[in-house]
């Protein structure tokens, strides 16, 4: 690239926006256009950044994709090679590369708003090839605040080209961006997918961003970057209050940090950019250490491998009948629901398995992990031997994922670590190959070095290798428990590797079995288990890791550890008045626990239908009455509507065990108008429908009227509740219940929302208008009598 | 910030609430770490339009608003998308919690807002503040949002985006008008006749009004 990225100062450029409106430019309007209608004027600021001394420039593209040009009557390649090309004349006779700057796409992505990751890659995808074949010498990816999105840029990037790529995110003065990513997750996501240098720009000056800027420097082996604002902006003439001076004295400090790669974003100019290359002449680049340490992460939450880390068990269909009913109707709330507990009771990784006769993995396990991304943040272990399946979830992970496993037979190692490598995964090794598990701790390790071996010569850092030892039966092979913890002490302390392994197994077969395995969670974890893969809601478990944590020193000044048996005794004293409580009593007052436990003693002395019938249904009528003379508050009602939910679960449970067909009312279909993208109040409707037993399929928000229609086909529905918040959208419910009466056989149709009157549902078309959820009841109850 | 739990129970149509329902208010107030962030651009106004962006008001609203004013602010404000992503977690947990945390959420941006001018008429001493109003008040249009938006160069800021239907992401987040006269100004925006959800408004519909 005429310098060496891992060994040199680079400068860059300022900001492009700042100097066009100096130059008399009206804010406003679509900027990228101006490769169009007026290259000259780009050139001139090009060539001033040239003068001042950037060795890389950005071209005019930050904004150049699809979604943004739509309307604009010109094309994503017409832009972007325009650009390019004005930018190359500008830099002719010189060494000075040319970027292609991708900046964010101006929508956000699911779950915050409604661009699929796929459809996101699609678009910089367009945007990557035309840079590239317009001969861009780099691609910057840039003012990202969203992880994911920078993923998506980046797959693109490496996918679509052989460039180089430089990411940069925008961090608040909080250590964090808007979407809540932290420094050291997008350092090690970034890293780990295969970008070139990643940094920071935007957002703050160099003063405010230092403290971040460093952050990443620990946790990144990458050049770090540093592409600030001139301070910040002055809200009332929007002039940003760090002069040129003042700038490069602020990004001196940087250095020092370890950023090599430096240059400027809102409110500077080619001054700033004169008055930085200055400071840093003479200067070298500080060494900086090569951060190591396991690590995963989801974009919201860093999970450093540094002491016993949690791996909840639970997402897994084995031996679970309820789970397993779950996955063949494709119920991805209730999976949500396992892994929702599992976070709450403590777990620091989700393990996720959706492996069963009848599903496909490769078409589920991605859409599992966008599912529990959307409202779980902990970081997530998949857990498949599909390699085609692992691929699309990694790809679709916000973070950076475990993968388990692979063991120590060539083929499979083949086949899946260079998904592991291609995505910065970290990988699970089983100590196991085709002459099976090897009954001595020896054989064990010699698998697990093998195992190293393989994933350091596909590229995989060693902090990215968990050896599994394998738990066996203790009461089938009573021998295998001290070779197992054998085998876990010498990984950790000869190979230096973490260590995963599955306790829950130790125990089966015999009787008091948490006891059993409570002792060997303790035993592993003081012979150097690191990850104990097991199921955090049994609160034994928990109890001895944070035990564990007290005696190992990890837990500071025993914080945690007191905190966590403070809050125990609050429960018992709430837990004590089930006794005396009756179920319509508990359902009536929100109580779910207490409703579940006098469920399950109901059931008992009758059957599931009358339960629902005589009990539950009427409890629930009696709330919704009150709600509609005003004595109940939404809140209230949604605690009732919850609390029944937690009987419906005991009844599905009780059902699910005998092999019956489940207590379904009528089934219909939910959703939030096209358009429409924010769906708190159609959620509100389906927790009270579903709690009074209705199968509700709910479609999302943003539904066109087509996958309405074709869901309510294919699963032959009779009702359907449409929803819409704005004016804006009120013509696509209109368009929805058109193409609904036009069905062969058409639904019943009911519409709600804040703009939704009566008058209108009526002009429309619709069946039926509902105020609230209250109502949609009764209309479910009218439908389906 | 903690939000005002007498404005949340106003968003939860509950009115006063009742004890346990205001406590459990409270109580999930306290657990939100999202404050309200703010930006502001001060424009010149001739006649309706900002000469600096090139852009006009219209309607009835924004003339009768602005009526003598020489500067004209807007302001944006949100809770973020964090705040987002603590509602998503809420819903799949607890809709009961999530509703009263939607609420939290809808009065804070609002306290933002509020802090926001209290802010703008410490900068601008010896100028009156017209009331703040925002597109889809009155026949101010919506389609201003975009506008609005780019103006304060609100993704970066703040991070908020708007939709081809003119929905704002984070969905607590904000857009308004602010007229700075050196005249004082009259309090305009009082009643339903102003409210945007004046056609639908379930208290309104009962013959009731929320006291704004």
């Amino acid at each position: 690239m005429g310098f060496d990225l891992k060994q040199d100062i680079i400068i860059l450029d300022g900001a492009m926006g700042t100097v066009l409106q100096q130059r008399g430019l009206k804010p406003g309007g679509i900027g990228e256009l101006l490769n169009l209608t007026d290259p000259e004027l780009l050139k001139s600021v090009y060539r001033d950044y040239i003068q001042a001394g950037s060795q890389i420039i950005y071209a005019n593209t930050f904004g150049a994709n699809a979604l943004k040009l739509s309307g604009t009557g010109h094309g994503v390649e017409e832009v972007i090679s325009a650009a390019i090309r004005t930018a190359r004349e500008a830099g002719a006779g010189t060494e000075t590369k040319v970027a292609l700057d991708v900046g964010p796409l101006g929508q956000l992505l699911e779950p915050m708003g409604t661009l699929t990751f796929e459809r996101a890659y699609d678009l910089f995808r367009e945007m990557m090839e035309a840079g590239a074949k317009a001969g861009a010498d780099l691609v910057v990816i840039e003012t990202m605040t969203d992880l994911y999105e920078a993923k998506a840029a980046l797959l693109a990037a490496k996918e679509a080209t052989d460039l180089p790529v430089f990411v940069t995110m925008s961090f608040e003065a909080s250590g964090r961006t808007f979407t809540g990513c932290t420094a050291a997750s997008m350092a090690r996501t970034l890293e780990g997918l295969g970008a070139d240098a990643i940094g920071l720009n935007c957002s703050l000056g160099p003063d405010l961003l230092l403290p971040i800027l460093k952050e990443i420097c620990a946790n990144t082996s990458l050049p770090v970057i540093a592409k600030p604002n001139a301070g910040l902006p002055d809200p009332v003439d929007g002039h940003y209050d760090m002069d040129p001076e003042s700038f490069a004295a602020a990004v001196l400090p940087c250095l020092e940090a370890g950023v090599t790669i430096f240059g400027g974003c809102c409110g500077t100019s080619p001054d700033y950019i004169r008055t930085l290359k200055k400071a840093l002449e003479g200067k070298a680049p500080v060494k900086r250490p090569h951060p190591v340490g396991a690590f995963v992460c989801s974009s919201v939450t860093a999970c450093p491998i540094s002491g016993v880390r949690v791996i909840g068990e639970r997402i897994n269909p084995t031996g679970k009948k309820r789970f397993q009913q779950a996955l063949q109707e494709q119920d991805l709330d209730y999976i949500l629901d396992v892994a929702v507990a599992q976070e709450d009771a403590g777990a620091d990784i989700l393990d996720v398995n959706v492996g069963y006769p009848g599903i496909d993995e490769v078409e589920m396990l991605p859409r599992v992990v966008k599912k529990l991304q959307s409202a779980v943040s902990l970081p997530l272990q998949l857990d498949s031997t599909n390699a085609e399946a692992l691929e699309a979830a990694l790809r679709v992970y916000n973070g950076k994922a475990a993968v388990n496993s692979v063991n120590g037979e060539q083929e499979v190692m083949d086949r899946i670590l260079p998904i592991v490598k291609k995505y910065g995964a970290a990988v699970v090794g089983l100590t196991l190959d085709k002459s099976g598990i090897p009954q001595s701790a020896e054989g064990r390790v010699a698998i697990a070095r093998h195992i190293l071996d393989a994933a350091l010569s596909h590229g995989i850092p060693k902090e990215d290798v968990w050896i599994d030892c394998l738990t066996l039966t203790v009461s089938a092979q009573q021998d295998q428990a001290k070779e197992t913890l054998k085998a876990v002490r010498t990984v950790r302390e000869e190979l230096g590797l973490q260590t995963v392994l599955g306790v829950s197994n130790i125990s089966f077969g015999l009787p008091a079995r948490s006891l059993v395995t409570q002792n060997f969670l303790i035993q592993a974890m003081a012979a150097g288990l690191t990850m104990p893969i097991l199921n955090p809601n049994q609160k034994e478990m928990m109890d001895a890791v944070a035990a564990y944590k007290v005696l190992s020193g990890e837990d500071d000044q025993c914080r945690n550890y007191i905190a966590r048996f403070a809050d125990a005794s609050a429960t018992v004293t709430s837990a004590s008045s089930t006794a005396s409580m009756t179920l319509d009593e508990a359902i009536m007052r929100g109580l779910k626990t207490d409703a579940s436990k006098l469920a399950q003693l109901a059931l008992e002395s009758s059957d599931e239908l009358t339960l629902v019938e005589s009990i539950l249904i009427p409890a629930l009528d009696k709330v919704g009455i009150g709600y509609e003379t005003g004595k109940v508050f939404l809140p209230q009602l949604l605690s009732a509507a919850q609390a029944a939910q937690g009987v419906f679960e005991v009844i599905r449970a009780s059902i699910a065990k005998k092999g019956g067909e489940a207590v379904k009312k009528g089934a219909l279909a939910i959703a939030t108008v096209q358009g429409d993208i924010h769906d708190i109040g159609k959620n509100i409707v389906k927790t009270v429908l579903e709690n009074y037993g209705y199968e509700v399929r709910d479609l999302g928000k943003d539904v066109p009227p087509e996958a309405v229609c074709s869901a309510v086909q294919e699963h032959d529905l009779r009702l359907v509740g449409l929803s819409a918040l704005m004016t804006t959208t009120l013509p696509a419910m209109e368009e929805t219940v058109r193409q609904l009466h036009a069905l062969p056989v058409p639904p019943t149709i009911m519409v709600g929302g804040a703009v939704v009157t009566a008058e209108y549902a009526a002009k429309i078309g619709a069946d039926y208008y509902s105020r609230d959820a209250r109502e949609a009841v009764e209309i479910a109850k009218k439908v389906f009598c | 910030m903690e939000a005002d739990i007498r404005e949340v129970m106003r968003y939860l149509g509950a009115g006063k609430g009742d004890d346990s329902l205001f406590a459990a208010a409270q109580a999930i107030a306290c657990e939100i770490k999202e404050v309200p962030r703010y930006t502001y651009r001060v424009f010149h106004l001739k006649g309706l339009s900002l000469p600096e962006l090139g852009l006009a008001l219209t309607g009835n609203t924004a003339s009768k608003m602005l009526d003598g004013c020489e500067k004209v602010v807007l302001l944006a404000c949100t809770l973020g998308l964090e705040f987002d992503a603590r509602l998503r977690a809420a819903q799949a947990r607890d809709m009961s919690k999530a509703v009263i945390l939607d609420g939290c959420g809808s009065a804070l941006v609002e306290q933002g807002c509020e802090e926001a001018e209290r802010e703008i008429a410490l900068r601008f001493p010896g100028m009156y503040l017209t009331d703040r109003f925002s597109p889809g008040y009155g026949d101010l249009p919506l389609s201003l949002q975009p506008q609005i938006l780019q103006a304060l160069d609100a993704q970066r800021r703040l991070g908020i985006v708007v939709s081809p239907s003119l929905l704002m992401t984070p969905a607590k987040s904000v857009t308004a008008i602010i007229g700075l006269s050196s005249v004082p100004q009259m309090a305009r925006i009082r009643g339903c006749e102003y409210c945007s959800m004046k056609e639908t408004c379930a208290l309104r519909k009962g013959g009731k009004h929320c006291g704004l």
